[in-house]
């Protein structure tokens, strides 16, 4: 069932399709500057001496920045682990040393080059399993010193530490009838949102307006507050649309050195960012993983066990990394029956530029390892890779890997309806085949609050501290208040993207928009629905309880004749009466589990409304050149119940595509020296329009009980569609080519070489 | 040195003085002060700058500006007609789920109207192909597609 009976225009779709819209690089303003950053000119090394003075000399240059310009305060989500500014080492190549403003982006450009920098080079290290080798160079020798959560398990390297385990998976090994040992190693890649990151600042007095191409304002607020030492209120972050975000975008970036440039310069500065800078610099790329699993089973195919060693690549600073290795051992566990677990995962930093959440972090990446895991444990036992997954996947009641007992899900229905969309077992070239992946994904339950308005002529207008970045799930939120008012979504105009205006949200992150912004949107207007039928109590003199609102009016029950409608009403309240609503429903408690046994745990030790996942690809092989076709997928997601149509299937949609890129293509190479040798889309390929099969999309309505999930026993969307593609992927490539491929990206290189072996 | 050109956008005539290396996309955005069309990547690999010269599709970040002098070039602002009325591809990407972010979509609109201007009834292969130097990371294509198939259909 679904709230969108007919189709849904976004609002800022006109906006959008006419070009008259702005984004932040749009933005120009009276004496702006143009802001470019100094990066390191090394991956690893210690800075001993730093001369601005040349660059400070050049004609049009306002403002030259380094360490000795800002607070020294050090940041971070998880571990205060980084400065806006290198002072005593650089730790990857994308890290600033200094920035400037000057007039144009040449002469900002020639300012940058004119700074000298002396560096003495050290050891670098850019394989997370020999940064956990005793004696590896420490990247951050101080890093005991340094704040962090007290839930982080930190030694060295290793800049957090998660197990899990449930059982006893050492006797439960030893009595498997057959054991599969398997490694797995997941190249980092990236979140490539087609708008590169722009920000401009602009002071007023000591206060600051930063527009920035954020998905997390209000993360990006607290960022600059805590670096330059302001108030919060003293700091105002505008985003104007958003282009694309994929997690890219998420947590605290340039804001604060523009802001900073701009306060020197006294005046507005803008940064926009080039591809190049794009790929080097934002600390929120695909961390790479080096998995190895191990999974005991009878001869019946019940798993009674299964072991995993994670290391996954912090990069250089820990930005909010710190909960992947828990998140991580959950996803090798997977959404499967197991008597006994032990997952150990690491987070290793590494001399490469950080990681952080993009879409569905950890999980494409250890669900294509643990999916072709799985298929290499049913060939080991000769049975069907859908059969064995039906015997194990979990069901209602059943428990997932640190004892959280299922309720409301359907994913043993996402996989019979993915392998029947698909066609599961018909007769195929031979040089095709299906391969099937099951993947899973939590809920993110975050406070966040909205209000709704009642304008003077009955129109409204919805006051929300949540971000759009482009999924449609702000837009979207008129659906739900308008449902509740009796109005139509068309009546609704949208305040959003701004930190004076809206109260708190987490932000475009973590699938969490609709999941709790629309819960908080509802509240707002129910609590103004409430004001609509005191007042409409009091003008039609009636009894309260006996008033139903429907349809833009309130009318009293079986007379539909005595009756006033909301911009009656409106004008009646208007300069005696506030109609306004405030929401913010309360967070969702966390499902039990038993993680007694665990360690490093940083919130991921049960799924909150757990969504769940099957994706089934036709795929053709070229048994001469390894390339990789996939003709077809089938995409089932149960995501409780699905809220609007159009934008959860848009969802689906460009996760699946974006699943096949990381498949097939997408993957950062890094030279001796640490840096990425392909940082432009010459060379790191996405998928085109040409390159992308059709996709069938199922739903299985699964809604939660009222309280354990989203509006309506909703789930989280947006993460989901791009989890199990690759896995999905690499199992008809092995059914085809009778191969596994280990590494990901599985480049055609990579198939053949597999093939050969 | 600045060169005077007179660069004809939407109809409507911009007289410019700029400098030899400079690329059209940038005179676009500042001088003429159009910022519908984008920069997503600098050297021709997304097409989020596409604009229509004398009819054909170009990335003008790799088009020098000079080289348009007295030519007509459209942008996505020359889409929509006088009265402010959506282009039936524009109206149609908001219907089918096209757009999201938005920050391809200029460039997409503008393929695909080249497209339909020089074969009004593309196949699906043909409309993929079409729209291939145009990346978009958030729709998957798919509704892109859709839209221009619905267009095509429509003539």
């Amino acid at each position: 069932m679904a709230t969108a009976e007919k189709p849904f225009i976004r609002q800022d779709g006109k906006d959008k399709v006419t070009g008259l819209g702005r984004y932040t690089a749009d933005l120009d303003m009276t004496g702006m500057l143009q802001a470019k950053f100094r990066y390191s000119d090394h991956a690893h090394a210690r800075i001993t001496r730093i001369d601005t003075s040349k660059a400070r000399a050049l004609p049009g240059v306002f403002a030259v920045i380094t360490h000795e310009d800002v607070p020294d305060v050090r940041y971070g989500p998880f571990v205060q682990d980084r400065r806006l500014f290198a002072k005593h080492k650089v730790r990857y190549e994308g890290e600033l040393v200094a920035a400037v403003a000057a007039l144009t982006n040449e002469i900002a450009q020639r300012a940058v080059e004119l700074i000298e920098v002396d560096y003495e080079p050290l050891e670098i290290v850019s394989d997370v399993e020999a940064a956990l080798q005793p004696g590896a160079p420490l990247l951050h020798e101080e890093w005991a010193s340094y704040g962090a959560s007290e839930d982080v398990v930190r030694e060295g390297n290793d800049c957090s530490r998660s197990t899990i385990l449930k059982g006893d998976p050492d006797k439960g090994m030893a009595e498997a009838d057959i054991v599969v040992k398997e490694r797995y190693v997941a190249d980092m890649s990236h979140a490539v949102p087609i708008e590169p990151h722009a920000v401009v600042a602009q002071w007023q007095g000591d206060r600051v307006t930063i527009w920035s191409s954020t998905q997390v304002p209000f993360i990006a607020r607290s960022g600059v507050a805590t670096t330059l030492e302001l108030p919060e209120a003293h700091v105002r972050i505008v985003v104007p649309h958003l282009g694309g975000g994929f997690g890219g975008k998420c947590e605290f970036h340039y804001e604060a050195q523009v802001a900073a440039l701009a306060r020197v310069a006294q005046r507005p500065v803008r940064l926009v960012f080039s591809r190049r800078e794009e790929f080097l610099a934002p600390d929120h790329r695909r961390e790479g993983q080096v998995l190895e699993l191990e999974t005991g089973v009878r001869r019946d195919g019940s798993i009674v066990a299964r072991r995993g060693r994670l290391i996954l690549d912090n990069g250089a600073y820990s930005a909010d990394a710190p909960f992947f290795p828990q998140l991580a051992a959950m996803m090798a566990a997977g959404p499967y029956k197991i008597e006994n677990v032990f997952v150990d995962a690491s987070l290793a930093y590494t001399n490469t530029t950080p990681s952080g959440s993009v879409r569905a972090p950890t999980a494409p990446q250890a669900c294509w390892a643990l999916e072709q895991h799985m298929d290499s444990v049913a060939g080991q036992l000769g049975m069907d890779p859908v059969e064995f997954r039906r015997l194990n996947i979990v069901k209602n009641g059943d428990e997932g890997p640190t004892r959280q007992v299922f309720e409301d899900i359907g994913a043993a229905e996402t996989l019979e309806r993915a392998v029947e969309l698909i066609g599961y077992g018909k007769e195929l070239p031979d040089d095709e085949a299906i391969g099937v992946a099951v993947g899973w994904w939590p809920s993110f339950g975050i406070a966040s609050g909205a209000y709704v308005k009642i304008n003077g002529d009955g129109s409204a207008t919805i006051i929300t501290g949540a971000q759009e970045c482009g999924t449609g799930a702000v837009m979207a939120l008129p659906l739900l208040a308008a449902e509740i008012l009796g109005m139509e979504p068309e009546s609704f105009s949208l305040l959003y993207q701004d930190t004076d205006a809206g109260p708190f949200d987490s932000g475009a992150s973590g699938s969490q928009t609709t999941f709790n912004n629309g819960r908080a949107v509802m509240a707002a207007a129910n609590d103004v629905r409430e004001q609509l039928l005191d007042l409409a109590a009091e003008q039609l003199e009636a009894n309260r309880d006996d008033l139903e609102l429907k349809d833009g009016a309130v009318s009293v029950k079986g007379s539909p004749t005595k009756s006033v409608t909301i911009p009656e009403l409106a004008e009646a309240a208007h300069g005696s009466t506030l109609l306004l609503g405030r929401g913010a429903d309360a967070v969702p408690e966390m499902p039990a589990s038993d993680a007694a046994g665990c360690t490093g745990r940083l919130g991921m030790e049960s799924f909150l409304a757990p969504t769940f996942i099957t994706h089934a690809v036709r795929c053709k092989v070229d048994r001469e050149t390894g390339v990789v076709r996939v003709l077809e997928v089938a995409a089932v997601h149960e995501s409780g119940r699905v809220l609007n149509p159009i934008g959860a299937n848009g969802q689906v949609e460009g996760g699946v595509v974006m699943g096949i890129g990381m498949a097939t293509l997408e993957g950062s190479l890094l030279g001796e020296d640490a840096r990425q040798l392909n940082p432009h889309l010459l060379d790191y390929k996405l998928q085109t329009a040409s390159d992308s099969p059709p996709i069938h999309i199922g739903w299985v309505d699964s809604p939660t009980k009222p309280g354990a999930g989203g509006p309506k026993g909703s789930k989280g969307i947006g993460e989901p569609p791009c989890v199990p593609t690759p896995g999905a992927i690499a199992n008809a490539i092995a059914q085809v080519t009778g191969a596994r491929v280990h590494q990901l990206p599985m480049t055609p290189a990579r198939v053949w070489e597999a093939m050969q072996r | 040195m600045r060169y005077d050109a007179t660069l004809k956008v939407n109809g409507r005539a911009y007289p410019v003085a700029i400098e030899p290396g400079r690329n059209l996309l940038s005179v676009l955005r500042s001088e003429v002060g159009l910022t519908g069309a984008k920069e997503g990547c600098d050297d021709s690999e997304c097409g989020a700058c596409m604009v229509l010269l004398d009819g054909q599709p170009v990335n003008s970040c790799s088009y020098l500006a000079l080289q348009a002098d007295g030519r007509e070039i459209v942008t996505i602002e020359g889409l929509a007609g006088e009265d402010g009325d959506l282009h039936p591809l524009q109206q149609a990407f908001l219907d089918q789920g096209g757009v999201q972010c938005g920050f391809c979509t200029p460039g997409m609109l503008i393929s695909a109207k080249a497209l339909l201007d020089r074969n009004p009834s593309p196949d699906e292969d043909e409309i993929r192909l079409a729209l291939s130097g145009n990346l978009c990371r958030c729709t998957g294509y798919s509704g892109i597609v859709r839209a221009v198939q619905a267009v095509a259909e429509q003539r």
